[in-house]
């Protein structure tokens, strides 16, 4: 997903400037998304332009405009909520690829690589619940759902990883070519 | 919390020396007749005072038969095993036993309380072995696990959280000097199992040496900062993880700068 929806799901609850967009956001996200104030701006230009949000009100000091969403701007919304999160599944990790490449070269050294990997992933579990342990302490229950889906994903690598370790592995991705 | 007990102070170390290292286990083998699973295949491990370590591995992967070794309830083929100082291939059954009492506390998957004792029967079952009444203690121990109300029930009327918490404090009453923990949240649903996980992770922070055997790496991850990996019998990992405090942005992105480009 842009930064779009995020914006128009902000703008919901009440009219903001650029700057309020920013900060709700990041602390929606708990640190996890990172945004500057460029892509914020942009995105509201854009989202004014196709309609979705309309300023309101007189600029403020420094030139701040707050804007609202457009009947438009929420049945986007709506429908945006309403849509299932589907497609093609990403995936952003290394792994993957090299998987891919240490299977067509001879000294690829796959057993190890997977167990490199499987600690990586143990590490990562780790650091997960013990930020899974501080969110809930801070009272981001929020914040806490979203890195349970984190730690059952990376729990489901770590599978992955296992079950690579068991087979055997020959020079099989020589043959796709 | 007040009335806190300390747990885990090893009080009895037999005239070894103080060092760190409780358990060692060298090159031990368990084979099963008839080919049963859990089988172990040349396994050696030392566990030090005060850590709180998981076993990993599948199913009939040989991690519990592990736990039972070095809980003194089974005998390896081969090898041996010493916990604080006592070999235990050295003990014959009563010695054995003694050492289970004095040393080991035990919670399993399913709870294992006796159903004919109350709860409180049940915790203070270990003492009573041993002579002591440890009846203040048994309450102080209910009371710090939040199940007082429900001291004069029968296992049959207890939730399986509930059970669990009477089990864990049946396995500390005894103030043992290694806590073994096999599958405990298995048969829990998340909020009990949440709850078990969260007071072993508070003994540990209070002294208590823990093994716990899970084919969980959530729940082993959650308070354990060792993992040992076991499959078909072996251990093929050993993995001490770091546990700084970082920041949530260092440990999950929704969204990167660079990916958002």
């Amino acid at each position: 997903m842009s930064l779009k929806y995020g914006v128009l799901g902000l703008l919901k609850a009440e009219p903001l400037h650029g700057y309020e967009v920013k900060n709700r956001f990041e602390a929606m996200l708990g640190g996890t998304w990172d945004v500057n104030i460029g892509q914020i701006y942009t995105t509201l230009q854009r989202l004014e332009r196709d309609g979705l949000v309309r300023p309101v009100g007189a600029r403020g000091d420094r030139g701040k405009q707050s804007y609202e969403l457009s009947p438009a701007g929420q049945k986007a919304l709506d429908d945006w909520l309403a849509q299932p999160d589907s497609g093609p599944q990403q995936l952003h990790e290394e792994i993957y690829v090299k998987l891919l490449l240490a299977t067509r070269i001879a000294n690829g050294d796959l057993k190890g690589m997977l167990a490199r990997q499987k600690r990586a992933y143990l590490q990562r579990l780790r650091d997960l619940n013990r930020l899974e342990e501080r969110a809930r302490r801070d009272g981001r229950i929020d914040l806490a759902r979203l890195v349970r889906g984190a730690l059952l994903h990376t729990e489901a690598d770590l599978k992955w990883m296992d079950e690579l370790s068991s087979e055997r592995f020959g020079t099989e991705g020589a043959k796709t070519e | 919390m007040d009335g806190r007990i300390v747990v885990g102070a090893f009080r009895d170390g037999g005239g070894e020396n103080r060092m760190s290292e409780l358990v060692r286990v060298t090159d031990i083998t368990k084979v099963y007749q008839g080919g049963i699973t859990g089988a172990l295949n040349g396994v050696s491990v030392t566990i030090e005072q005060g850590e709180f370590t998981a076993i990993m591995g599948p199913s009939g992967s040989g991690k519990s038969t592990l736990l039972n070794l070095v809980a003194g309830v089974d005998r390896p083929t081969s090898g041996t095993v010493v916990v604080g100082g006592t070999d235990l291939g050295k003990l014959g059954e009563a010695g054995l036993a003694r050492f289970r009492r004095d040393h080991i506390g035990f919670v399993f998957q399913f709870f294992y309380l006796l159903p004919n004792l109350t709860a409180l029967e049940n915790v203070l079952i270990p003492a009573q072995l041993k002579g002591d009444p440890a009846s203040g203690r048994a309450r102080e121990l209910l009371e710090r696990l939040g199940i007082t109300d429900v001291a004069n029930r029968y296992p049959a009327r207890l939730s399986g959280g509930q059970q669990q918490r009477v089990a864990i404090a049946r396995a500390l009453i005894n103030n043992p000097t290694l806590l073994l923990a096999d599958e405990p949240t298995g048969a829990l649903d998340r909020r009990s199992g949440d709850q078990v996980m969260e007071l072993l992770g508070e003994l540990h922070r209070e002294g208590q040496t823990i093994l716990l055997v899970t084919h969980d790496a959530k729940l082993a991850t959650r308070h354990a900062a060792r993992v040992i990996s076991v499959v078909d019998g072996k251990v093929v990992d050993d993995a001490r993880l770091e546990s700084p405090e970082r920041a949530a942005s260092d440990v999950i992105r929704v969204r990167s700068e660079e990916a958002s480009r």
